[in-house]
């Protein structure tokens, strides 16, 4: 049975972010069975036009897919912060998403928003779960989102592993927007996201977690992405997906190659010489 | 040889140019709803809409011409950068025009015209305009030294450049509302127009009363269903007053003049305002081909100056002259309209222009008229409301007009209508459209 719990407001991240720490996880292999949900969920005009600046989408009224991630994130870090989640918070890689945006969303439009965890599995450096985020408008499901997280641990080689699609044809894709990206892009998008995730932030509170300097946030650079797309890509009926492969480390400067098809799109993010993937970005329709 | 090279040149007739649709988003006062979005996020919300409702997604029109009056340096290219955040087809072309608040008008103008010759089948003509993102430039001073030490090749040349910065220099300059030959802002400029033609307080608070319960009663009808995209959560403009009455706007104090002939207040002038429009110009041939049918054609076009400088004509007049002129082109009378569309800059301004147009010594020496245009039927006069209602984001005024009229013409089942805007610089812009 399904224990449905209902907030009323969003969960404090810097709260969960500073007892996160403590948590270590633990070797149980079922997932809670719980759904975290609000309800009712007003966008504010200003945090919306403070986001698309920083992640370059337009101000038009609808909600840029990535932003409902946005809503959706707390949820997703009040389910992982939780007592009995296998996964600790802390150090989580964000591996892979995937958005189906059913139709466009308004920003006057009420959200109600459902996040639970599913299909805990080996990955082939430790454990990864998915964290599924369901938004709706009086009943009908506009968007979904799972964010699928990694926690290194014991490695299970044999494990089959969800590679992205082959950026082959991308070889003959010369030229797409390059952006230099500053050492304080993370906190610019921290700032709009809320998520201060100490990787993101610095590189002194990086170098604790084992990176050198502070690293992109994914989901902004997979915003860049879809920003940079954006109108190519229909209103609704899309599902987006991106693989996050190596992170970007702050400051870089980095290039987008995109192959248009029919009802598809295929971009790899990488950086400026090509030789480092950082994201495969895939939307069909 | 030669008859295939005078084929080549020889004009080619024009063609009629349909206004085949528009759209807008809601008008909302500056420092409100659309405070912090940017002039390129509202003309792509209203160019994004016109897209959705006429099925234009990934097509390729011939131009898109639009212009903001209020225009950071940034966004040189705004209405080139506009297209590519839109869903039209990418290799569509754009560029920028500015003619304060004759902008919206004179971009129809200029696409309707390349529809007429040929030149193109389909464009969009907009603008847009926000008074809250306003851009602010550092001080003449600062900008000066900046310069110089760029310009500097060494250190301490570099440090003399900046030696000469002083406090005043960081005081940054805000836009004005000011003429900048005059000084005088363009309120004040009316009120000295509206004191020589005699325009009285209670005529100016009757056709505010009049704007705003016209536009209610449009908006009521669903007369803007197609014409308007809600924006932000914003549905309706925003500075709309449907119980405004002559008797609440009497109690408003004077906003522009002095002392007792003072009678322009903020009720009969139009405020700050954000907002955008578009509208879609096409050939007969193209809008039929897209399944569209036409709203109204664009007829003719003319624009107007005054000298407005040293006094010798007010700052706002120039639709009087400009009209007389498209008159007598087009072998029509003021009185030859079912509709007319006088853009409310100030009450004052529609007043007297009126007034100039029944005057038979102004028509004469000024126009070179040996007749008086005459009084116009004043049921006829912006009949869904205009700026004073709606608000006036000053490029986007001229969008929101030629819809509003085309739709009208369209709902009368036929008819002529006239279309009159002043602007800054002592300029008008006039046209005619027909259904």
């Amino acid at each position: 049975m399904t224990k449905e719990i209902t907030l009323d407001g969003a969960p404090d991240l810097r709260r969960i972010y500073a007892t996160a720490a403590l948590r270590r996880g633990n070797d149980s292999d079922t997932l809670p069975d719980v759904r975290y949900s609000r309800a009712g969920i007003r966008v504010d005009v200003d945090d919306l036009v403070a986001y698309s600046r920083v992640c370059r989408f337009p101000v038009t009224g609808a909600l840029p897919s990535t932003y409902l991630h946005l809503v959706a994130f707390p949820l997703q870090m009040q389910v992982m912060s939780g007592d009995r989640f296998p996964l600790p918070l802390l150090g989580a890689v964000h591996v892979e998403n995937r958005i189906e945006a059913t139709r466009p969303v308004g920003v006057d439009e009420p959200l109600d928003v459902s996040v639970w965890a599913q299909d805990l599995r080996p990955h082939r450096r430790g454990r990864q779960v998915d964290l599924v985020s369901e938004a709706s408008v009086r009943g009908e499901t506009v968007w979904r989102g799972i964010s699928t997280y990694l926690s290194r641990g014991t490695e299970h080689a044999d494990t089959e592993s969800s590679d992205p699609p082959s950026t082959e044809q991308l070889a003959s894709v010369g030229a797409g927007p390059l952006w230099l990206l500053a050492e304080g892009t993370g906190r610019s998008y921290a700032a709009v996201s809320g998520d201060w995730n100490p990787i993101h932030v610095h590189a002194l509170t990086a170098r604790p977690l084992g990176f050198p300097t502070a690293i992109a946030h994914g989901m902004y650079s997979y915003a860049r992405v879809l920003a940079s797309l954006g109108p190519r890509l229909p209103a609704s009926g899309l599902t987006s997906r991106v693989w996050f492969r190596k992170p970007v480390r702050l400051p870089s400067t980095v290039r987008l190659r995109t192959a248009f098809e029919r009802s598809r799109t295929l971009s790899v993010l990488e950086n400026a010489t090509g030789e480092i993937e950082h994201a495969v970005v895939e939307n069909s329709w | 040889m030669a008859s295939q090279s005078a084929q080549r040149t020889a004009p080619r007739a024009p063609r009629r140019v349909a206004i085949v649709g528009g759209n807008r988003i809601p008008f909302a006062r500056s420092n409100g709803p659309y405070a912090k979005a940017s002039n390129q996020d509202m003309l792509t919300a209203a160019v994004d809409g016109l897209v959705a409702r006429h099925g234009l997604a990934g097509e390729r029109l011939g131009e898109v011409v639009a212009g903001a009056v209020l225009k950071h340096s940034r966004d040189f290219n705004l209405t080139r950068e506009t297209v590519l955040g839109t869903r039209l087809d990418p290799t569509t072309p754009a560029y920028d025009i500015q003619q304060a608040c004759g902008t919206g008008l004179e971009a129809a103008i200029l696409v309707a015209n390349k529809i007429a010759l040929g030149q193109v089948d389909a464009g969009i003509a907009g603008g847009v305009d926000s008074a809250s993102d306003a851009p602010i430039a550092v001080s003449e001073g600062l900008r000066r030294t900046l310069l110089a030490a760029n310009r500097a090749r060494s250190a301490g040349e570099r440090a003399k450049a900046l030696a000469g910065l002083r406090p005043a220099h960081l005081v940054p300059a805000i836009p004005e509302n000011v003429e900048p030959r005059t000084g005088l802002s363009m309120g004040e400029h009316m009120a000295l127009t509206a004191a020589q033609w005699g325009i009285t307080r209670e005529a100016q608070d009757e056709l505010a009363a009049a704007s705003h319960q016209h536009l209610a009663a449009a908006y009521e009808r669903g007369f803007f269903d197609y014409l308007v995209t809600p924006y932000l959560g914003v549905s309706r403009d925003t500075n709309l007053r449907p119980d405004s009455s002559v008797e609440k706007l009497s109690t408003l104090k004077p906003a522009f003049g002095k002392g007792d002939g003072a009678t322009m207040t903020a009720g009969n002038s139009t405020p700050l305002t954000d907002g955008a429009s578009a509208v879609l110009l096409a050939s007969e041939e193209w809008a039929a081909e897209h399944r569209l049918t036409p709203l109204a054609w664009f007829v003719d076009a003319e624009t107007a100056a005054v000298d407005y400088v040293h006094g010798h004509e007010g700052l706002l007049m120039a639709p009087a002259y400009a009209v007389p002129r498209l008159l007598a082109r087009n072998g029509l009378t003021l009185q030859d309209f079912d509709f007319y569309e006088i853009h409310e800059a100030f009450a004052a301004t529609v007043l007297t222009t009126l007034k100039a147009w029944e005057d038979p010594d102004f028509c004469r020496e000024r126009l070179g008229l040996e007749a008086p245009l005459g009084s116009i039927d004043r049921s006829r006069l912006n009949v869904n409301g205009s700026s004073l209602a709606a608000g006036h984001p000053f490029a986007a005024t001229g969008g929101r007009i030629v819809a509003s009229l085309a739709k009208q013409l369209k709902e009368a089942g036929g008819g002529r209508g006239l279309i009159s805007i002043c602007a800054a610089g002592g300029q008008g812009v006039v046209a005619i459209l027909e259904a």
